[in-house]
């Protein structure tokens, strides 16, 4: 019942050459070596995880050149010569990044397995539109899935980063 | 030390972060991609597990050929029912790691294959053959309960189980019925009868970190380790051992950290394959990660529940008499589904005085995807029947929905319906702080012919699986740096935080010197398990316990040192300090003073088990009552929703939430507020998108991007509001908060689409389908 595509072993190697979280990386891969088994299998970088392979719920979601790509949907050779960004390559000097401390104060971390994800596409924003208000985050984040459900502590803590005016979330009625 | 000395000194520690809104502690781990979880677990030599299932609903298995399989490249082993043939099962023992003889539902794991890469793994599974001999299946558990159904088990008479009843010969695997005075006369009493019948549907616990283990075998030894990400390791090694028929002590758990559960990784799923192939692989350790679609389709979903009302009420709203029949559809096999046909189907009954009272309760196999205990355990389903029907019965008598609960609803001394004395009910408070909120008794504004909004009020009570027992040790080492010792999985909701308040709090020292381990059933002692809201309540009052030993061991090696009486002295933030006389040092520089080089550690252990609380007295009087059914503690909680109803498209658009939760005392309002407002979510999310489309058995949409769960742009407005009725004997007061917590949400969105359009649903989930089908019927009748 279980279709994994039919992906052919050759033993055909490329080799990608990239830079990730500012560190240049050069190896040997399958073609078929999607970016996410890359970081996770061949540089140990298990921060980005996985939760649907087929790029619908965003959990292994990483920066590519500064966007946000579904790293299971991406091929490694596909990231040769880009820099790609991962939830590890944030916290800068030992100290972290705005974002991850907002996330830890607003609450917005239960199971965790979305936070890195969530995280990353939030940084994608703040980085084009550092004023970013609650639409635009909510509209920056609904493609990632977050079972606990800490949407609303998640916007909060974006907001908290955000320069934004708009930046407090507002009550509607 | 006994609870009830610890009690009378926890009255006495001075709070520093109970009741703080502190951060988490995991939340740096999980920010920072630093956290392992079960799905990260990566050992030498380890080789990769998948998975062949079965694409029939039911049938015999003639053959299979695996001959093939085992030959292909980088396959280590193929292990099919053959050479595995164990059966598990907690409740009743019917379920086997691999089919042996017949196939039960679509989805059902048939043979398994190990090897170097996953790639080779699911390359196997397709040189794998099997003959199938297909059989009629049946899929609607009201159909199956029927007399002469096709028999999915007919060997259930044979298999061994807990103490619950099963129906031989057919397909009922739990029954349960229970009366309470006498609903006849309750009937004859009653100035209206309501009669209604509600159904809710399966949904997916759709936890991000799929399912997913490691097991390794030691062939010599006979024992197992296993990695998993589950909630409750003690009692998945005691089913894993009583299938295999060995010793518990020769079954090894670790939990890395979960990502998510609800109830949906609490029985041998991946693990049971994981185990299996582990068995044929000399040693090595085999991993077994579920793809998306095996999770949604081939894991456990919420039981499926049919329920019929039938309640007498006086004109003035009091109640005379329910009965309530319930079906629950438990799918292939019973797992931990009759826990929920027995505990859920008791709160059919609600928070309400109903002085006559009968229920049937019955389980039922069909050949589908395994039915298991969902975030509610089966006080979800029944609420929605319960509140649903309190509705109609409001707006048929012209009282408020609001004062007809407020009427009938428990408080404090009440009796729950075995006769237990309820302690801890803020109920009412519930009722009262929610519907203020959401500004209960003022019309919504209408923002036009189209779309129509109103709002609606429901309300839940759950126990708490009742009595078990928590274990913890505390070890303070010469650094002073605190480890709490327990098997306490850390599956999102908190439960690490709240054990390190706790222990911070009670031992006298600072938050951030304080650590929780993973569980590992070889080292961290037993615990029950993480479920039913119990770990805050019980470990809680375990860890208090454990940590007033370790305190008091701290003074009397103070006072020993600095020739005091311990009763003088006192602990706080790692400092010991003398009555009247000031700071006399640190805990640290006690700590290394005393044991200095030789090296020394400060142990702390305690056991904590409510069941000799007079507080579970059931009452004697009544005849069949039964104080198993009592719960140590009780939640209650009031949700009040605000919709708009699309008129033209059926779409429901909910506009607020107010959910008001009696968690007892916060020992942390933020992660009560996690709990309250991811329910909601989940609650909403269940009740207005989540579906399983089938076809013969199968499920259709078995992807993310087809089983639509809520993401940012669906959020409503959400209020949490913390209730704290003080529970006289939770550690600082505190119950639980996690499991109740969207129990309310599908009733509230359903009175509230009532209250706009005056429509009904009574079948979950409400798609605009139904409502638009629903419109018309009332159009139709003018």
């Amino acid at each position: 019942m279980v279709e994994i595509s039919a992906r052919r072993k050759d033993n055909v190697k490329v080799t990608v050459d990239l830079k990730v979280n500012g560190e240049h990386h050069q190896a040997e891969v399958e073609p078929q070596t999607t970016l996410l088994e890359f970081l996770r299998e061949s540089l140990h970088l298990t921060g980005t995880k996985e939760g649907c392979g087929r790029g619908d719920c965003g959990t292994c979601t990483v920066l590519v050149e500064g966007h946000p790509v579904n790293s299971c949907l991406m091929l490694a050779v596909d990231a040769n010569g880009r820099q790609v960004t991962t939830i590890e390559g944030l916290a800068k000097d030992g100290t972290l990044h705005p974002l991850q401390q907002s996330f830890i104060e607003h609450g917005a971390v239960q199971c965790g397995f979305c936070s890195p994800a969530m995280i990353l596409s939030a940084k994608a924003l703040l980085d084009k539109d550092p004023t970013a208000g609650e639409e635009e985050v909510k509209r920056a984040l609904s493609g990632l899935l977050c079972r606990c459900g800490s949407y609303k502590k998640i916007i909060e803590s974006v907001l908290a980063v955000s320069g934004s005016e708009k930046g407090n979330v507002r009550d509607k009625n | 030390m006994p609870f009830q000395e610890a009690r009378r000194e926890m009255s006495e520690i001075k709070t520093k972060y109970v009741g703080a809104r502190v951060s988490r502690v995991d939340a740096q781990d999980k920010v920072t991609g630093n956290a392992v979880y079960g799905f990260d677990v990566d050992l030498p030599g380890m080789l990769y597990g998948a998975v062949l299932r079965s694409p029939v609903p039911h049938a015999g298995i003639i053959e299979i050929d695996t001959s093939e399989a085992i030959r292909a490249p980088e396959v280590r082993a193929v292990v099919t029912g053959k050479e595995f043939p164990f059966t598990f099962g907690g409740a009743v023992k019917d379920q086997p790691f691999l089919a042996i003889d017949r196939v039960r539902y679509v989805g059902e794991p048939v043979a398994a294959v190990a090897a170097e890469t996953e790639l080779a793994a699911y390359e196997a599974l397709k040189k794998i053959r099997v003959r199938y001999d297909p059989w009629l299946a049946v899929f609607d558990p009201r159909e199956a309960v029927k007399e002469g159904a096709l028999l999915i088990h007919p060997d259930l008479g044979q298999y061994r189980r807990g103490g619950h009843d099963v129906v031989p010969g057919t397909n009922i695997c739990t029954i349960r019925t229970y009366k309470l005075g006498d609903v006849d006369a309750g009937f004859a009493e009653a100035d209206e009868i309501f009669e209604d019948e509600f159904s809710t549907h399966a949904v997916s616990h759709t936890t991000l970190e799929p399912h997913c283990a490691v097991a390794q075998y030691f062939p010599l030894k006979g024992k197992y380790t296993l990695w998993s990400s589950t909630d409750r390791p003690y009692i998945m090694v005691r089913e894993l051992a009583d299938a295999l028929g060995i010793s518990p002590s020769h079954i090894r758990h670790v939990v890395p950290y979960v990502g998510g559960s609800f109830g949906g990784k609490n029985t041998l799923i991946a693990e049971a394959v994981a185990i299996a192939l582990a068995r044929f692989t000399k040693g090595r350790p085999v991993k077994v990660v579920f793809s998306r679609q095996e999770a949604l389709t081939a894991t456990q979903v919420r039981v499926a529940a049919f329920m019929k009302l039938k309640t007498g009420v006086k004109r003035d709203g009091r109640f005379t008499a329910r009965k309530a029949e319930v079906i629950w559809d438990s799918g292939a096999y019973v797992s931990n589904a009759s826990g929920v046909a027995i505990r859920g189907s008791y709160t059919v009954f609600g928070p309400y005085r109903i002085p006559n009272i009968e229920l049937i309760s019955r389980l039922v196999y069909t050949n589908k995807e395994i039915s298991g205990s969902y975030r509610g355990y089966g006080t979800t389903q029944v609420t929605w029947a319960c509140e649903s029907q309190m509705d109609i019965i409001a707006r048929k008598l012209g009282i408020d929905p609001l004062e007809i609960r407020l009427k009938n609803g428990y408080v404090e001394g009440d009796r729950y319906i075995n006769g237990q004395v309820l302690h801890s009910v803020g109920l009412q408070e519930t009722l009262k702080k929610a519907s203020a909120e959401i500004g209960w008794g003022q019309a919504s504004r209408q923002p036009s012919t189209i779309k129509h909004r109103g709002k609606g009020i429901a309300v839940t009570l759950k126990g708490t699986p009742t009595p078990t027992s928590s274990t913890c040790f505390i070890k303070v080492n010469q650094d002073a740096d605190v480890t709490v010792i327990c098997t306490v999985p850390e599956t999102g909701g908190g439960q690490r935080t709240i054990i390190s308040q706790v222990a911070a709090d009670a031992i006298g020292v600072p938050l951030a010197s304080v650590s929780v381990t993973n569980p590992d059933t070889l080292i961290t002692p037993y615990n029950d398990a993480v479920a039913g809201s119990r770990s805050t309540y019980h470990m809680g009052n375990c860890v208090l316990m454990a940590a007033q030993d370790v305190r008091r061991k701290i003074l009397d090696l103070a006072g020993e040192v600095l020739q005091i009486d311990p009763s003088r002295l006192t602990l706080s933030e790692g400092k010991i300090f003398e009555q009247g006389g000031g700071e006399r040092l640190t805990l640290k520089a006690l700590l290394s003073q005393r044991f200095g080089p030789t090296g020394m550690e400060i142990l702390g252990e305690a056991h904590f088990d409510p069941s000799h609380s007079a507080l579970l007295a059931a009452n004697p009087a009544l005849k069949g009552l039964d104080s198993r059914m009592s719960s140590i503690f009780w939640m209650f909680a009031t949700h009040a929703a605000e919709v708009e109803v699309d008129t033209e498209t059926g779409v429901v658009k909910v506009l607020r939430i107010v959910a008001a939760h009696d968690v007892g005392r916060a020992i942390n309002p933020v992660t009560c507020e996690q709990q309250i407002e991811g329910s909601v979510l989940m609650g909403l999310s269940n009740t207005l998108f989540e579906e399983f489309k089938m076809e013969k058995g199968r499920i259709l949409n078995d992807s993310l991007s087809d089983y639509k769960v809520v993401t940012t742009l669906d959020m409503p407005e959400m209020t949490p509001i913390i209730v704290e009725s003080t529970h006289a004997e939770g550690p600082f007061g505190a119950k639980g908060v996690g499991e109740p917590a969207a129990a309310a949400t599908a009733p509230a969105i359903a009175n509230a689409i009532f209250d706009a359009v005056g429509i009904r649903i009574k079948d979950l989930p409400i798609t605009p389908e139904k409502v638009l089908a629903a419109l018309k019927e009332k159009e139709g009748r003018g």
